[in-house]
């Protein structure tokens, strides 16, 4: 070869590089099946947790303290008028992981008092709103059904609502008070409608085998059914054939009517501060879990889809909503406002496209406000009111983090951080996330930083927001396994 | 010499794919400075589009966008036809101006550096 046959034209060159380009491309996300998940959880048992406030990247001026360790499942957090700090431990965890669901008090110096203990059949506590000395507790009730639990400050507890449908995946959230009522959120039985192994491996359909998803309005199926093993039967070698909406092993017809019901599954409810029936308020939700109000509006986050079980969806990413009275948000057919059925975005790799499962849509669902990390688990939720803390009118969401490979599979941690979100425009900052080459877990990480921010809340002032850290969770392959005794409530102020 | 060069070149670009730090986004690099309406506006489109896959451009349920290689009129290629498991965004969803503005905003997504003591 002559030196002069190396002088190639700019267009060959163009022609070259865009090749190039394409091929870096292809080799790039050409093989996303052969790659192994990358989430979060998949890291070694923490003996010890280790603290370290450093370990974390705050925007400019803003400082990070612990004031409180050797929590067992925080799940919700809320401060009263004197500025006292109140948490729940939620007494049950992914994994079938029980404990003790405790109202506890955290004074300045972090010292704690219990107010009130729970039975395990209420477990998990997923949420708490203190109102005119009152708290208000939102009680999973994986074995007993969920309750909206009422406790005073002398600890005497008084449930207000029992016998909600939180036997299965999610459970009873929130709740928030506003305007003299209590509305709370009740996640679905199953990920996309349809009860099938996932379920099974997630503990309940053995405990409740009649259990499934239950509609707020009457809805006509399309009589779509799923193929899965009989998972209750010895060997599990049978296949049988599930619908949406239906006990696990029974069909749906084509135009089968399924009659809706209050309450119901996958739905915002409320009830009056003295009590009475729930009332409908939104729906079409999958697990409706932050609640929160803002400028007499309420907002909440949902955890979308899973790739995972019968009807798995791939791509769906966790949603901030305005909650409006009477819409329908979309579920089971529908996420972040866009159908997941006949499109390649919402498709499991290698898979077919997600078909409906509902005749027709029950109406047109909303926009969302933003959509976050495709199983970030964007959890609690609070906005800023104070232009001393800064960023007044944004809402900050703490995201417990990925749980992969049990709600489908990850090329990187995602979650595990604090973000806080423009809601007229729909753009998304992180606000505490932990320091290093990629973002993860402190126990992925190997630092003292973050694991599963679960809830914040803003000081009644505006000027300190606490974060509230679930603690370990790691994941083995599908199986979560939650550690107890490493939960940390955090606290940020402007230096 | 030339052999020498070639194999420096190979081990440098390995070193800039493999090693180069995807985390461009404040608090762990200073603000975006998006001082344009169409930095603004491509910025809209990335969280409403791209950001539940690759948040802050970074690996989550797909791979990070920031340490890419790829120059960015191929990613807006990608965009429109999708690759892999990428799913592909027609007009209707992300409009020829708004994939203008989004691969703006790439740009000044990519230059932005991480803070040396956050990494």
């Amino acid at each position: 070869m002559t030196k002069s046959s190396l002088h190639y034209s700019p267009l060959f060159m163009n022609i070259f590089n865009v090749r190039a380009s394409i091929l870096l491309l292809l080799i790039f996300s050409g093989c996303y099946s052969l790659r192994p998940s990358g989430g979060g959880g998949k890291t070694d048992e923490v003996v010890e947790r280790v603290i370290n406030p450093k370990d974390v990247a705050l925007p400019d001026g803003y400082v990070l303290s612990t004031l409180a360790r050797n929590l067992t499942y925080p799940s919700g957090i809320d401060i009263d008028e004197q500025g006292n700090v109140y948490i729940i431990e939620a007494g049950y965890a992914y994994g079938e992981d029980w404990a003790e669901p405790r109202l506890i008090k955290v004074d300045s110096a972090g010292t704690i008092t219990v107010i009130a203990t729970g039975k395990k059949d209420d477990a998990p506590w997923n949420g708490i709103d203190y109102h005119d000395g009152n708290f208000y507790i939102a009680a999973g009730g994986q074995l007993a059904g969920g309750k909206i639990l009422k406790i005073d400050m002398q600890g005497n507890v008084t449930p207000l609502l029992q016998d909600l449908p939180s036997y299965g995946d999610h459970h009873t959230n929130g709740p928030v008070v506003m305007n003299q009522y209590l509305y709370f959120g009740q996640g679905t039985a199953t990920n996309a409608g349809v009860v099938g192994e996932d379920n099974y491996q997630f503990g309940w359909l053995k405990r409740k085998p009649e259990f499934h998803d239950i509609p707020c309005e009457d809805i006509i199926l399309r009589g779509k059914n799923y193929q899965s093993p009989n998972v209750l039967q010895p060997g599990g070698k049978e296949i049988v054939f599930t619908g949406a909406y239906q006990p696990f092993k029974t069909p749906s017809a084509d135009g089968q009517v399924v009659r809706g019901q209050i309450p119901c599954t996958g739905s915002v409810m409320r009830i009056s501060l003295a009590g009475g029936k729930p009332e409908l308020v939104a729906w079409g939700l999958r697990n409706p879990f932050g609640l929160a109000t803002y400028q007499h509006k309420l907002f909440l986050t949902e955890n979308s889809y899973d790739q995972r079980g019968s009807r798995p969806v791939w791509g769906a990413g966790d949603v901030l909503w305005e909650v409006n009275q009477g819409d329908w948000y979309g579920w089971p057919d529908y996420a972040a406002g866009k159908k997941i059925y006949d499109d390649e975005e919402f498709k499991t790799p290698g898979k077919p496209k997600v078909k409906p499962v509902l005749k027709n849509p029950v109406k047109t669902p909303p926009k969302p406000l933003a959509i976050l990390g495709v199983h970030s688990s964007s959890a609690g939720i609070d906005f800023s009111t104070s232009a001393v803390f800064g960023f007044p009118g944004e809402a900050f969401i703490a995201q417990f983090g990925d749980m992969a490979t049990g709600v489908g599979k990850t090329l990187s941690p995602v979650g595990f951080k604090v973000v806080r979100v423009d809601i007229t425009t729909g753009v998304i900052h992180d606000f505490a996330v932990n320091k290093g080459r990629r973002n993860g877990p402190a126990s992925w990480l190997k630092t003292g930083g973050l694991e599963r921010p679960v809830a914040v809340k803003f000081s009644k002032s505006g000027n300190a927001l606490y974060i509230l850290d679930f603690g370990v969770m790691r994941m083995d392959g599908k199986q979560s396994i939650p550690q107890q005794k490493t939960g940390v409530l955090w606290k940020i102020i402007q230096k | 010499m030339t052999r020498r060069v070639n194999t420096f070149g190979m081990v440098a670009l390995m070193l800039a794919i493999f090693s180069c730090a995807s985390r461009k986004a404040e608090p762990i690099a200073p603000p975006l400075a998006l001082k344009t309406s169409t930095f603004i506006h491509g910025e809209q489109v990335f969280m409403h589009n791209c950001q539940k896959c690759h948040p802050n451009g970074e690996a989550g349920l797909g791979p990070a966008i920031n340490s890419n290689p790829a120059p960015v009129f191929i990613k807006a290629f990608q965009v429109r036809h999708g690759l892999g498991v990428m799913p592909s965004f027609k007009k209707d969803e992300i409009s020829k101006q708004e994939l203008r503005d989004l691969k703006a905003y790439l740009k000044v997504l990519k230059r932005n550096r991480p803070l040396p003591e956050n990494l």
